[in-house]
Order: structure tokens, then C-alpha cells, then sequence
């Protein structure tokens, strides 16, 4: 069964009108599990194969009911979650699923009809449309991040009430000094002493220090990764690694998503990636892509000779963690983001990334709804060209099909290839069939 | 060496005949509903001009939103670089080139050898766009042709508060019923219409020399709205329409 094959499994298991009994019954993931195992062989690679079961499993297990569902916001430091062994689940991971298999709409209608405005990102929007027919797995209770996505406590306090379970906000503050990182780390005990209640046993510092250093290992292997990545021609393309959202989002703290790195690098070291046979333009991606099936990535990465060489979303801002003494660690850790800083700091590292990658090229993918990553974006654009970077602010939608011209979003791309063809004095405007491969 | 340029616009298609940098001949047809044929009919057109023959010309390159439906092109390039090249190719000193097409604007900004460095282009809405202004022309019972000369007696400008084609078409209706006269609700479209394309160009950034390129370009009545409003000289070449297919033609290599 091909991968693709595979997705056409999973959206015809979901179609129709049982889709919420599906959805939420844990024999579908054992079911599920089985098909995937069948489709093994026709991954693009071991590494992908190994983050898609990890992901359906945690899924069956969310479904399960088992043990307490923790839902938590994208930035949130989900290791918490994982040294109590309670299960993390990521709705924003979730949205791009279901957009990927093209149930969007209808959830984004939901949410619609309940009153949340088309002006929100549709990550948010799918959630609660999602939430509220009963297509993810209840929570017992909701943790969100202040940092960055300022949209995620408000949306998660209303589907706190709407679960009628309890909802924690990590409030991190806009500087990253030592009173900031006392009071970060501070919160984050409380926090981790909160879920345990949860399971209502007592919190183990054990458990805690094996999550860290998973962590840290996710770290390593993500660093060793990114080394591996600056072999012209790219050896990952970075619509794949951005198909690893889960495990950013949910996975740190777990030994599944540091063995996907590791998995991953040995595939490269070891040659099995291989790279495109012609890399006309190397691009770096800035936040994150349509995950709904649409023309811009296929376009980008297979017919028209560019190659995401790397993405922001990959880049290790953080220093690694320490087991010893974990909530000061990860208060570091938050407080380190590039993007939570003032915008020279998100410029600084774009540069150092965009140099380090040799691209020729940056591409700001501006997702409808995002104030943190398209509220600088001009400023951001308007520095990088000056330190002589061409920048294209492509605007679009991760998960709302509707929000995106298609005919439009191309031409924009294309126009901005051969602005980069100019550059590179290669002759404007190919036949573009030529370079799939 | 013979070279031709179409672009294929969501309106007008354009065909260009270049040979030695001397446009030969250029001709501009309505699109319709079939891209392919338009860019046959131009096509066609242009060479009956010229007196030449379609295996008299080396190369084609298509341009515009239909240019993938132009089985005749050797190569498809988008209309930004081909109204850059165009723009450069009229007025070397052109830096900033603002096409106003039938669904879409764009601001197009040049470096010093005339290639594209950046742009923007606002196919969202039609606020602003050349169907914009034909809605308003049928609303006010004129040919889009003539808005510009109508304009000339104006002594103010109506106001027009809505951008959206929809709300903006029921306010000129009634502003005709309060009885404003024709040309004051003109100029106020006019000058809505910078004002739309104002806000482009400053995400963009303002460098003179500009150069306005499209249909809406003919209007002279948004030309001198938008130069007010800019606090710029706007240059608009003697055929604007024909900008894209002739910076295509260029391209035909
Ligand atoms: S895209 Fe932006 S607003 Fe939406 S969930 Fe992500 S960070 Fe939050």
C-alpha cells in the first residue's frame, strides 16, 4: 500500500456519516496500525513510517480513555506531560490531520456557526469546529502557552468550559531574565504537581528527569539532523519535515520522537537519502505550509526545480536541558524562542539560518489568522532584503483551503523563482516538467 | 529575429511582434471564456498586421493568468517579469511599475538593470481592479472608455465610502438618484481607486520613476488621481495594455 493509497485508506475509513464513531473508537487505531504496518515498505523512509505509527498510536491511545488526556498548545512544554506518563495531545497537530485528509471544511463551518470569527487562524477554528463534533478525544484538562500563539489559551479556556475541565495557562513574559525564568519555572512545578492530580498519584522526579532527557536526545538527534541537512543537494526536503509537526508539537519528552531523529540520520548518513537530481533554487521556509491537499507544494518541490533546503520551524533554539533541574531548564527553554523576542532576534537567526543553508532564496509562508509570525513579517522582509536576501511573503492558509487562490499563490511563487533565476542568469521561465524527478 | 509575446489577461488578451527591439505589430482581443482561442485570435491578428507568417517567428513566450493554455509558446513566464522587462525596455529609468489589470493590480519593483527585485499583486478582491471600474461605468450607463473624459467636468469629487464592488455599485446608484451629478461621482471612483492602489504601492515602497502599465492605465482620470495622491509624475506609455506581451516578447530567446 502506497503512502498515498494510505491516506485514501484513512479518508475513506472516515467518510461518511459514522466519521464520529470512527474517529473516536480506539479499534480504529488498532485497525489503523495494521494498515500501516501493510504499507510499511512504500514510506519514503523508515523515519516517516516510524512518526506516522508513533502519532496514530498516541492517537488510539488519547481515544482510549485509559489514561488522562492533556491537551496542549503548540509552544507548550509538552516534556510535563510525558514525565507524568499522561497522554499529550496536540489539537493543532490534529487540525492538519484532518485538513490533510480533506475533512476542513466542515469543521471550520462548525466553528463558524458557533460564533468563532473567519478572522481567527483556522487552526483554531478547526479545533473547536472539530471539538464540538466530537472528533477529538476529550480532555482532562487543557494546558496553554502564553508564548507566541496568543490565540491558544483564549480558544483553549473556551473548550475548558466547553469539556467542563479544568484549564492551566503557563504565562510567560515578553523578557528573558531571571526573574522571568523564576517565575516561568515556578509555574511549571505548580503546573506538573496539578496534572499529576490528573492520575491521581503522586508526581515522581524520576519520571521527569527520563522526559528531559529524551528531550535532549530529540535535541541531539534534531541538531545532527540539521548538520546533515546543509549537503547540497538537500537530502530532506522541508515539506517533510514539515509533515514532523507532531512531533515538535507533542513529542518532546517522549523516546519515540528522539529515535525518528535518530532514525532520520542515520538515513542520511548512511546515503539513503538522496537529494534532486537538479537543485535550481534552494529555499528557506519560514513558519509552516498548507497541509490540505493543494498545487503550491507539489508545484514548489516537484515540478518547479526549488527545493525547501531548510525551515524555521526545525531550527534548535534552545540550550539543552538539565535532568537535575528541570523547571528552571525549561523555563530557559521557553524563554529562548527566536520569535518570542523583538524582531531583530527572529532576523538574526533567518540570516544565520539562510547562510548556513546556502539558499538563494526566503519564503515566508504568512498563514491567515497568525499574528505571531506575520505580525513582523514586512519589518522581517524589509531587513533581510537589505542584507541582500530576495524574500517573497507568500500569503495563505495552513488548513482552509478556501482562503487560498490557487491560480494566484503559483503565479506569485513562479514570479519570485525567476526573479531568482535572474539572479542566477539562468534563462526566465522554463517548461517546468523537466525538473520533476 | 522575429520573437512574439501574448499575454492571456482575465479580460483583454495582448500579442506582441518583436524583431531587432522594433515592435512590429501588436494586436489586443476581448479573452471570453476560452483562453486558448483568444491567444489563437491575437496571435493571428498580429501576424495579418505584420504580413508574416507564423513559421517566420522563432519564438513565443505566453504570459498572463492563461498563459498555461497557449500550446503555440515555447515557454510560459509570468506577467510580473514580462511587465517588468516590458516597463524596462520603455524607460530604463522606471523603478516602480503599477499594472492595473482587469481582476488584478500589481506594484512591480525594478533595480537598475531592469530586472524585478520585488512585488505584490492583490488578486484577492476586485476593489480597485479594471472590473471594479466597469461595474461603475454600467451603473452610471457609460462605456468604461469614457470615464476618464467624463470626469473632466467635475468640481469635486463625490464620496465613495465603499471599496467593495457590490456595496460600491449600490452607492453610485444612489448618489444618482440624490441627484450628484455624473463627473463628481467619477472622480470619487477615481480617487477611490488610488486610494487602493496607494496603499500597494506603500507596502511596496514608493521609487520614482513610475511607470503605470494596464488597461486602467488609459484612464486618465486614475492617472492623475493616483499621481496626486502619490506626490509623483506618473509615465504611462503610449499603448499600456500591451506592457506584459511586449516584456514577453523580449523574453522570446
Ligand atoms: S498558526 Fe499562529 S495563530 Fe495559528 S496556532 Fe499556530 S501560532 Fe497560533
Amino acid at each position: 500500500m502506497a503512502v498515498m493509497e494510505f491516506r485514501k485508506f484513512l479518508r475513506d475509513l472516515f467518510e461518511g456519516e459514522h466519521r464520529k464513531r470512527i474517529l473516536s473508537s480506539p479499534l480504529t487505531y488498532q485497525l489503523v496500525e495494521r494498515a500501516l504496518k501493510l504499507a510499511r515498505g512504500s514510506f519514503p523512509s523508515q523515519a516517516s513510517y516510524m512518526m506516522a505509527r508513533f502519532a496514530l498510536a498516541q492517537t488510539g491511545r488519547a481515544f482510549s480513555r485509559r489514561v488522562p488526556v492533556v491537551w496542549t498548545s503548540a509552544f507548550f512544554p509538552v516534556e510535563i506531560v510525558w514525565g507524568l506518563n499522561l497522554c499529550p495531545f496536540s489539537p493543532e497537530v490534529a487540525a492538519a490531520f484532518l485538513a490533510s485528509l480533506g475533512f476542513a471544511e466542515e469543521a471550520l463551518d462548525r466553528a463558524e456557526q458557533a460564533g468563532y470569527s473567519r478572522d481567527l487562524c483556522s487552526f483554531h477554528r478547526l479545533i473547536a469546529g472539530a471539538a464540538l463534533l466530537g472528533y477529538l478525544p476529550p480532555p482532562a484538562a487543557l494546558v496553554a502557552s502564553t508564548h507566541l500563539c496568543d490565540g491558544a489559551p483564549l480558544l483553549f479556556q473556551n473548550l475548558a468550559a466547553f469539556f467542563r475541565v479544568p484549564f492551566h495557562v503557563l504565562d510567560v513574559p515578553y523578557r528573558a531574565d531571571r526573574d522571568a525564568e523564576a517565575y516561568v519555572a515556578e509555574q511549571l512545578a505548580e503546573l506538573w504537581r496539578a496534572l499529576a492530580d490528573l492520575a491521581e498519584r503522586k508526581p515522581e522526579p524520576a519520571g521527569l528527569a527520563e522526559a528531559i532527557q529524551n528531550s535532549n536526545r530529540f535535541r541531539a538527534n534534531l541538531l545532527e539532523v540539521n548538520e546533515l541537512r546543509c549537503r547540497v543537494p538537500a537530502p530532506v526536503r522541508g515539506s517533510e519535515m514539515l509533515n514532523y509537526l507532531y512531533l515538535f508539537f507533542a513529542g518532546q519528552g517522549s523516546r519515540e520522537a528522539a529515535e525518528v531523529f535518530a532514525c532520520l540520520a542515520r538515513e542520511i548518513g548512511r546515503g539513503e537519502r538522496e537529494g534532486k537530481k537538479e537543485e535550481r533554487f534552494r529555499i528557506l521556509w519560514l513558519h509552516l505550509k498548507p497541509f490540505y491537499k493543494g498545487e503550491l507544494m507539489d508545484f514548489i518541490e516537484n515540478k518547479s526545480g526549488a527545493v525547501l533546503a531548510f525551515e524555521e520551524m526545525s531550527h534548535v533554539y534552545w540550550p539543552p536541558l538539565s535532568p537535575g533541574d528541570p523547571f528552571p531548564s525549561l523555563a530557559r527553554k521557553v524563554l529562548s524562542h527566536f520569535c518570542y523576542k523583538p524582531l531583530e532576534a527572529r532576523t538574526a537567526t533567518v540570516k544565520m539560518l539562510a547562510e548556513k543553508y546556502r539558499v538563494d532564496g526566503i519564503v515566508h509562508f504568512s498563514h491567515w489568522g497568525c499574528r505571531q509570525s506575520v505580525g513582523g513579517s514586512l519589518m522581517l522582509k524589509d531587513a533581510l532584503q537589505r542584507a541582500g536576501w530576495p524574500v517573497l511573503l507568500l500569503d495563505g492558509d495552513c488548513l482552509d483551503a478556501r482562503n487560498e487562490a490557487t491560480g494566484g499563490i503559483l503565479t506569485r511563487v513562479q514570479a519570485f523563482l525567476e526573479i531568482l533565476a535572474e539572479r542566477k542568469n539562468f534563462r526566465v521561465g522554463e517548461r517546468h516538467d523537466h525538473c520533476r524527478n | 529575429m522575429i520573437t512574439a509575446g501574448i499575454d492571456v489577461g482575465s479580460l483583454t488578451t495582448e500579442a506582441v511582434l518583436l524583431q531587432d527591439r522594433e515592435i512590429l505589430a501588436y494586436s489586443i482581443v476581448k479573452t471570453g471564456s476560452r483562453a486558448r482561442l483568444a491567444a489563437e485570435q491575437a496571435f493571428e491578428e498580429v501576424l495579418e498586421k505584420a504580413k508574416i507568417k507564423f513559421s517566420d517567428v522563432s519564438f513565443v513566450v505566453a504570459t498572463g493568468y492563461g498563459r498555461m493554455g497557449v500550446p503555440f509558446a515555447s515557454r510560459q513566464v509570468t506577467e510580473i517579469t514580462c511587465h517588468g522587462r516590458g516597463a524596462a525596455f520603455l524607460s530604463p529609468r522606471v523603478r516602480t511599475v503599477i499594472d492595473i489589470g482587469g481582476q488584478d493590480s500589481k506594484v512591480i519593483r525594478l533595480d537598475e538593470q531592469g530586472n524585478v527585485v520585488d512585488f505584490l499583486m492583490n488578486d484577492k478582491c476586485a476593489a480597485g481592479t479594471g472590473r471594479f471600474l466597469e461595474v461603475m461605468a454600467q451603473a452610471l450607463e457609460l462605456p468604461v472608455t469614457a470615464l476618464g473624459e467624463a470626469e473632466r467636468e467635475a468640481r469635486r469629487a463625490a464620496e465613495i465610502s465603499s471599496m467593495c464592488t457590490v456595496f460600491a455599485e449600490s452607492e453610485v446608484v444612489s448618489l444618482i438618484a440624490q441627484g450628484v451629478p455624473r463627473a463628481e461621482i467619477i472622480r470619487g471612483l477615481h480617487r477611490a481607486v488610488a486610494a487602493r492602489t496607494t496603499a500597494l504601492v506603500s507596502r511596496l515602497g514608493l521609487v520614482p520613476e513610475v511607470m503605470m502599465t494596464g488597461g486602467v492605465a488609459k484612464n486618465p482620470g486614475v492617472v492623475s488621481a493616483l499621481s496626486e495622491k502619490l506626490g509623483v509624475e506618473i509615465f504611462v506609455p503610449p499603448e499600456p495594455q500591451i506592457v506584459g506581451a511586449l516584456g514577453a516578447a523580449l523574453l522570446a530567446r
